[in-house]
């Protein structure tokens, strides 16, 4: 089954003489990464609230079309429902703390949903063990560093097992550190669980390694759905509109549009030096991705 | 470049009255029409240099001189900010008026300029930001993210300092609004001839924009010097738990292949593959 199946979505906020997205034909299957790129203001957002169902819940506007999360159309579906199948996570984790203290703000969705005891113990200690925090159980969530509050409001989510996991730029206020620290765990939910997971992300180079699927969203349109090794042939569509590939990609795209290099794109850095490394040795082959 | 020395900082140490030593004896010259980026981990002390560098910070111990101003004196904040400007990360940090003008304007009324003067100021900052006159009586706070954040350059320039720091000037903008204001940036250290400091943890734009790299870790100054040379030494960067733009990183996974590990470009390191592969 499809996790998401969108068919001729269109939205316009109330008030608004546009439409922030229209035309979106789109699928995503069950268990996929994807990784949702585009500039400022076309329409990202808007696209993973409808899939959400924060949209047409929570705003005024005009809606055409359908949004289906696993076979159910999100229009027909309650508050509880909607949080059982989908969690959210946004830029600024503080936005989403209520508690205070780790292990109360893991707890605080769970005992929403009228989970008995044992099984919200189980999933505090399930859900602590894949996002590295159990250390931080009796800390207040406002005074550990950035990256340990953002896996904080991801691990919040987590705990809820949701079918379908929506980051919106989890790591935008984040420093280095702490972004690395991000992907690291959104790299273990996509190896221990089968959940899908969207994340809207200005950092390809980071989110790109980890997608199964790549979507541009420019003008309000879904412009580019494809999987990495697709998504960034022909770099310079993307950065004309406003998506910056990694920069390894991007020098082995100049190649493959010289003929110097045959194999497929990878976003990943290993798999582009190896790549490389072949053009070099005069033994190009495949490269790129296995 | 000229060798003027702006501001001179000799074994900086500053401690937070909690204790915490943010800066652990930095030296640091910064000489007139530089384009500077400051950067190193959370922590690292970036941003306590920055604030200590136009004196919103007073140094604990040693020295920071702005010309012949020492921060530590009395008096002398007039002084400084017609010298050494500072831009928020955020602009909604800076800007509290309810005007563009009114926001512009503040600064050279608070050191009390003259009417004239003060207009003249106002239309030359503005203009040089892009400000549109017809945006001069509009509320800051309704207008685009972009927008907000040059109106507080105006602010800033409208005093004129030789120096302007800006803090994280790219942080979740996406890549067309970052190629902007960053082009703007370099605009006012080419035409302006203003010193231009950055502080980011975006390593691509370090290498584009900035001639000099300042790599602070531990509250001390790790590595100081030219970006291509800074970029070059990926070890010592790993103290200071900071990597190259990946481009770099690339070209230095190929050194066995004869590939220079000092590339800051994708066009670099296309005419570094080219040469390697023609010899």
């Amino acid at each position: 089954m499809d996790a998401v199946a969108i068919r001729g979505l269109a939205w316009k906020y109330a008030g608004r003489s546009s439409f922030a997205i229209e035309e979106v034909d789109l699928t995503i299957p069950a268990g996929a990464f994807v990784g949702v790129v585009g500039p400022n203001e076309h329409g990202k957002t808007t696209l993973v609230s409808c899939i959400k169902g924060i949209i047409p819940h929570g705003f005024h506007g005009v809606w055409r079309g359908t949004v289906e999360l696993f076979g159910e159309d999100v229009r027909a579906l309650g508050s509880q429902r909607l949080a059982e199948l989908s969690g959210f996570v946004f830029a600024d984790p503080e936005a989403q703390f209520t508690s205070m203290t780790v292990e109360e703000e893991l707890a605080f969705g769970l005992e929403n949903l009228g989970l008995p005891v044992a099984e919200i113990e189980r999933r505090l200690v399930w859900v602590s063990d894949l996002t590295g925090i159990g250390a931080l159980w009796d800390k207040s969530p406002y005074e550990i560093s950035g990256g340990q509050k953002q896996r904080v409001a991801i691990a919040s989510a987590l705990a809820m097992k949701p079918r379908l996991l929506i980051l919106d730029e989890p790591t935008s206020m984040l420093d280095p550190l702490g972004k690395d620290a991000v992907f690291d765990l959104l790299a273990s939910v996509k190896r221990e669980t089968d959940m899908t997971v969207i994340v809207v992300e200005h950092n390809v180079e980071q989110v790109a390694p980890l997608a199964d699927l790549m979507l541009l969203v420019h003008r309000g349109r879904v412009a580019r759905a494809a999987p990495p090794e697709l998504f960034f042939e022909d770099c310079d569509l993307l950065i004309e509109s406003g998506v910056q590939p990694p920069q390894a990609t991007l020098f082995l795209d100049r190649l493959k549009r010289q003929g110097r290099f045959p194999g497929k794109l990878s976003p990943r850095f290993e798999e582009d030096v190896a790549a490389v490394r072949d053009v070099l040795a005069g033994r190009a082959r495949g490269g790129g991705t296995p | 470049m000229s060798d003027s020395v702006l501001i001179s900082v000799e074994d900086l140490v500053y401690e937070y009255p909690d204790g915490t030593r943010a800066l652990d004896g930095v030296r640091l010259e910064v000489r007139e029409h530089e384009f500077i980026a400051l950067i190193g981990q959370n922590g690292s002390g970036k941003t306590t240099l920055s604030k200590s560098l136009n004196g919103i910070l007073k140094p604990t111990r040693g020295t920071v001189r702005i010309g012949e101003l020492d921060t530590r004196s009395r008096g002398v904040t007039r002084k400084i900010v017609t010298q050494v400007g500072y831009v928020f990360q955020n602009p909604d940090h800076q800007l509290f008026n309810n005007t563009v003008h009114k926001e512009i304007a503040y600064g050279p009324r608070n050191i009390g300029l003259g009417h004239e003067e003060v207009e003249a100021r106002v239309e030359e900052a503005a203009r040089v930001c892009g400000v549109k006159p017809e945006l001069f009586e509009e509320h800051p706070f309704f207008l685009t993210k972009g927008l907000r954040q040059r109106v507080s350059i105006a602010s800033i320039l409208a005093m004129r300092p030789r120096v302007i720091i800006v803090d994280e000037p790219t942080t979740g903008q996406d890549r067309r609004q970052s190629v902007e204001v960053m082009n703007f940036l370099r605009d006012l250290w080419e035409r302006g001839g203003h010193t231009v400091i950055i502080v980011t943890h975006e390593m691509p734009i370090v290498s584009e924009y900035a001639r000099r790299c300042v790599v602070l870790s531990r509250g001390q100054v790790l590595l100081d010097g030219p970006t291509r040379e800074v970029f070059a030494r990926p070890d010592a960067l790993a103290q200071a738990q900071v990597k190259p733009p990946q481009i770099t990183r690339l070209a230095q996974a190929l050194g066995d292949h004869g590939v220079r590990g000092d590339v800051l470009s994708v066009d670099e390191m296309m005419e570094e593959f080219d040469r390697v592969t023609s010899s």
